[in-house]
């Protein structure tokens, strides 16, 4: 059965919880085996990051439930990795 | 939210030096009146002559402790949850979506219990230093002795905490020391000359 193993996703926050506190707690997550956060926009009320998730076998429900107990909410799926590795893109990675 | 969860959530948020600065204020603002009051309630009830036993003096403050400790926790407690509501409204106005049962709601409901803790125990610790010396009176203190050692102590509290804000401040910690101890002194001084 094709799992998903990577995900990037542009999501909306208040500027609390801090971003390493809001990557740690994802993190913390079975599913999740590394985070990466990086912060994109700071607005008055509300910063936009862009999360990338890997995992053996990541389920996108659970991961927007996380996201949402730790107050964020999901603006787009920029990514998703399915398979039995992670292809990566050249065209991705050149940009 | 079970208890270790709650504490959980209260310790998470006593890390966050925001709240540790709005508590340290809400609780050295209500020590301060809570002390003040203290130290006119000693004075009125000793120089009012009514007053014959150290218990009596110790029910008077106690009374005062619970009606300023009650004040700290819930005018506190209304005006936190008036002011994360707001930024609440705020946020979700931003975000276009509910933050309900989130980490933030979570966060917010932790700082309000923080805060009107930190509003409520300032005072009540203010009035109970302030009355043990009362536990003593008939047994090794006199009355006088009684509330001359209450004053003292109330203005030591009163100094302490000035000394603590003084080193936090980075400012000269015996200036801030005596600055606020001379506020208990002021009380004692005006207390004694009142009418009656």
């Amino acid at each position: 059965m094709p799992t998903i193993r990577r995900v990037v996703l542009d999501i909306l926050k208040p500027h609390e919880p801090k971003l390493a506190t809001f990557t740690e707690k994802l993190s913390e997550s079975e599913e999740i085996d590394g985070v990466t956060s990086k912060l994109v926009d700071i607005e008055e009320d509300v910063r936009t990051i862009r999360v990338t998730i890997e995992g053996e076998d990541l389920d996108m429900d659970t991961l927007e439930a996380k996201i949402s107990d730790l107050s964020g909410s999901i603006h787009s799926v920029d990514e998703v990795s399915c398979g039995e590795y992670i292809v990566e893109d050249a065209w991705l990675t050149d940009r | 939210m079970n208890p270790k969860e709650r504490i959980a959530g209260i310790r998470r948020v006593l890390g966050k030096e925001d709240v540790r600065s709005l508590a340290r204020r809400y609780f050295v603002a209500n020590g301060f009146d809570g002390t003040l009051t203290s130290i006119g309630v000693v004075l009125g009830a000793f120089m009012g002559g009514n007053v014959d036993n150290g218990l009596a003096v110790i029910g008077i403050g106690l009374g005062a402790a619970i009606g300023l400790g009650t004040s700290g926790i819930w005018s506190v407690w209304e005006i936190e949850r008036a002011e994360t509501s707001r930024e609440l409204v705020q946020l979700e106005s931003a975000m276009m979506t509910s933050l309900e049962d989130t980490q933030l709601t979570r966060d917010f409901r932790n700082e309000q219990i923080v805060l009107a803790l930190a509003a409520a125990s300032g005072p009540v610790i203010g009035v109970v230093v302030t009355l043990i010396p009362f536990l003593f009176e008939g047994v090794f203190l006199s009355m006088f002795q009684a509330v001359l050692l209450s004053i003292g102590l109330g203005v030591l509290l009163l100094a302490g905490v000035g000394a603590y804000m003084g080193l936090i401040s980075k400012q000269r910690w015996y200036v801030a020391a005596i600055r606020m101890g001379l506020a208990g002194i002021v009380v004692a001084v005006i207390s004694i000359f009142l009418p009656g």
